[in-house]
């Protein structure tokens, strides 16, 4: 009897051995089976794969998945952490700093697929010159206009410039229709579109000015946070707008009840599903003087190779990357995400409401704060968005908006 | 039917008697097994509360990443950064808002509710349930329902009735920074007044129905009823609906965090927001770990304070 009840627990104790050891290996067991954590969902994900494994049958990519933002980056950072990280895996704006200064993923900067990916898209995963993370894709976020509405005030498309577009909006209150509404529980795209207007005609960058301490904040985004305050000082929109989130911003344009917001092509199949008669196009954010139209956004996350991978798993990675950025496997990623790809050799195919801000994409003609920061990205974009909510309510200035960055950059 | 010939025994003699019997020979082996059944809960204990709030303070001290467990020792200054962001200590103050809010306000609204839903009339099981019902979903569901309903556009659910209805209106529930917090505590009110009222039914259920014949026989109001029977005997539910609702009211994160985000500012931002915010988001586990070792010992604190009062009070009626 005691020798039996030995036995079991002797067994017991090695199946959970086995078991941690099988879960404690990042790699795959096979050697022809490569590791991936996915950010993208595995209904998209894998027709990629799939395709993949048809044109290197003798690789086989073993997916796990983590949905974004926060859950991806807790689960690849505890992965990283205790030495289990997948072969492959998404290097993004709120990860990259960690894991390019922490040597945790490969330099890619010679390999030749990269040579089908654009300055802009290597710049975000890059760091003194050397690339790590390979983004096929990039986003963009403007204003989405309701045509029939801006119509009905005699216009076509929304003004090029800040002042007209604001005399626009009075002429759409005037006739008894909300205007324009922005969410602002993220940084407010408009924001983003100006400073990054700025930051594009500027060497040094915007950015590098203030984080190498020859400029600040204060100096640089005082003027635009000004503008962009006149929404709420002036009457145009109401301040209850800090209350609101895309989504809901996004119902109140489908259902006709505001002629302006800002959004990205994420909203159109909702919008479409909601209102299939609705007419609607993007346009760039309009220029403040002395500026051009512009539009927020940035590099989709990048694939990035694990440093701590045995030799053949990088060399598996990197026919996994050459695959991904290659015509086939950019169409299917297009066909599959939606995305507006980038590289040299396919020509995507976007929505035709999205087609004014296609072209920006292309040319890399686009900006976020929080990825072109060069550190505690996270810090000052949460820091930036409390602030600007407080503004819009009127507890704080546009200077002490910019002020309160400084502060928060100096102590972090 | 055979009665107990055993003299009656009060907590005290027992403790006493087992002090006695353990200084005997034969006690240690019987005290031995006896904590020998409490070596699980111990070891739980240590393995998933002593062992990680030590590794906490341990990192506390560091610039941690969470990439790299090669750090540097920073000393104190990751709780000197907590002690001077404005953004914590506003976190530090919502949070004590809502626990202490929630507390009082769900305990003043339980038990009155628990007395009536106690009493015969037609349709109480339903109207148990509907009490009852909020406490089932997650509170990060109710929150992102609520966001739906207290939407501070004219098109919200509670601003469209309230244009409808009086013509007012529409007020920013979740865009001003006192009705915010205001709608942050109702929902949480609502979400667990009903599951405390269903505790306090369970605690009524056992007071004998005696009591009130005698105190009816005696002249006494409902109210006096009420006051001099039903809150005394309540006591040990009211002991731990407090404790249950303190302790979840100053962990909150889920229901801010869908129905707000910590908005408008930092209205109705959480330290258990910051502490994940910090931590998972911005990769400073060095400085989430100081504010979860801080936030730990205020907790505590505040949970013995409070015990020592309930107990006060239950020695005081029971």
């Amino acid at each position: 009897m005691k020798r039996s009840r030995l036995m079991a627990a002797a067994l017991g104790a090695a199946l959970a051995v086995s078991a941690a050891a099988g879960c404690g290996s990042g790699a795959g067991n096979d050697a022809s089976t490569l590791t991936f954590l996915s950010w993208t969902g595995e209904e998209q994900m894998q027709p990629i794969l799939d395709a993949f494994h048809e044109a290197n049958p003798d690789i086989t990519v073993e997916a796990s998945y983590a949905p974004p933002v926060a859950e991806y980056i807790q689960t690849l950072q505890t992965r990283v952490l205790s030495g289990t990280a997948p072969d492959v895996f998404m290097i993004a704006a709120e990860n990259k700093t960690s894991l390019i200064e922490g040597g945790h993923v490969v330099d890619l900067t010679n390999e030749p697929f990269m040579d089908k990916i654009p300055d802009f898209n290597k710049e975000t995963y890059g760091r003194d010159g050397r690339v790590y993370g390979m983004s096929v894709s990039s986003w963009a976020a403007g204003y989405l206009y309701n045509k029939d509405l801006l119509a009905q005030v005699g216009y076509d498309s929304v003004p090029e410039s800040w002042d007209e577009f604001l005399v626009m909006c009075e002429e759409l209150q005037a006739a008894g229709v909300t205007p324009f509404l922005e969410s602002v529980d993220q940084m407010p795209t408009t924001v983003s579109a100006w400073i990054g207007a700025k930051s594009y005609e500027m060497e040094p960058t915007l950015d590098e000015l203030i984080f190498s301490g020859e400029s600040t904040f204060e100096e640089q985004w005082t003027p635009a946070l000004e503008e962009y305050n006149r929404l709420f000082t002036e009457g145009i929109v109401a301040k209850d707008v800090v209350g609101l989130d895309g989504d809901m911003v996004r119902d109140e344009f489908a259902n006709g009840r505001v002629a302006v917001i800002n959004a990205g092509p994420w909203v159109i199949n909702a919008i479409r599903e909601a209102s299939p008669d609705l007419e609607f196009e993007f346009a760039p954010v309009p220029a403040l003087p002395d500026g051009t139209p512009f539009q927020a956004g940035a590099a989709t996350p990048g694939y990035a190779i694990n440093s701590q991978a045995s030799e053949e798993k990088q060399a598996m990675a990197k026919k996994f990357l050459d695959f991904l950025a290659s015509p086939e496997g950019v169409a299917v990623f297009e066909e599959q995400t939606n995305d507006v790809t980038v590289t040299s050799d396919f020509e995507p195919t976007p929505d035709p409401a999205f087609e004014p801000l296609a072209a920006a994409i292309r040319e890399g003609r686009l900006y976020l704060p929080m990825i072109s920061w060069q550190r505690s990205e996270d810090v000052l974009n949460v820091e930036a968005v409390a602030q600007i909510q407080r503004m819009i309510q009127g507890q704080v200035d546009p200077a002490g908006v910019a002020t309160a960055l400084d502060t928060k950059l100096a102590s972090s | 039917m055979a009665t107990s010939t055993l003299p009656p025994v009060t907590v005290r003699e027992g403790l006493a008697q087992g002090r006695r019997r353990r200084r005997t020979g034969g006690g240690w082996k019987q005290l031995a097994v006896s904590q020998a059944f409490l070596l699980p809960a111990v070891l739980v204990l240590v393995f998933l509360f002593v062992v990680p709030l030590a590794q906490s303070f341990y990192w506390s001290l560091t610039d941690f990443t969470g990439y790299s467990t090669d750090v540097t020792f920073t000393g104190l200054s990751n709780y000197r950064t907590i002690l001077t962001d404005p953004s914590m200590l506003a976190a530090l103050g919502f949070t004590l808002l809502f626990g202490v809010g929630t507390t009082v306000i769900v305990t003043v609204i339980a038990i009155p509710l628990a007395v009536q839903l106690n009493k015969r009339f037609f349709g109480r099981n339903f109207v148990r349930s509907l009490w009852f019902f909020p406490a089932i979903p997650s509170m990060a569901i109710l929150g992102l329902v609520w966001r739906y309903i207290l939407s501070p556009i004219e098109s919200g659910v509670v601003n469209s009735v309230l244009d409808d209805l009086f013509g007012i209106g529409p007020f920013g529930w979740l865009s001003d920074d006192s009705l915010a917090r205001f709608s942050v505590i109702l929902v949480g009110i609502w979400s667990a007044a009903g599951w405390h009222a269903v505790l306090y039914m369970a605690y009524l259920q056992s007071i004998p129905s005696e009591y009130y014949e005698v105190a009816r026989i005696d002249g006494a109001s409902p109210r006096q009823q009420f006051f001099a029977i039903t809150l005394p005997l309540l006591t040990p539910a009211l002991v731990i609906s407090t404790f249950l609702l303190m302790t979840a009211g100053l962990k909150v994160f889920d229901l801010p965090y869908t129905l707000t985000n910590g908005g408008p500012g930092f209205a109705t931002y959480t330290i258990t927001q910051s502490i994940v915010v910090s931590g998972v988001s911005q990769g400073r586990y060095g400085l989430a770990s100081a504010l979860a070792v801080l936030f730990t010992l205020a907790v505590a604190l505040l949970a013995f304070g409070q015990l020592w009062l309930t107990k006060t009070i239950e020695r005081r009626f029971v």
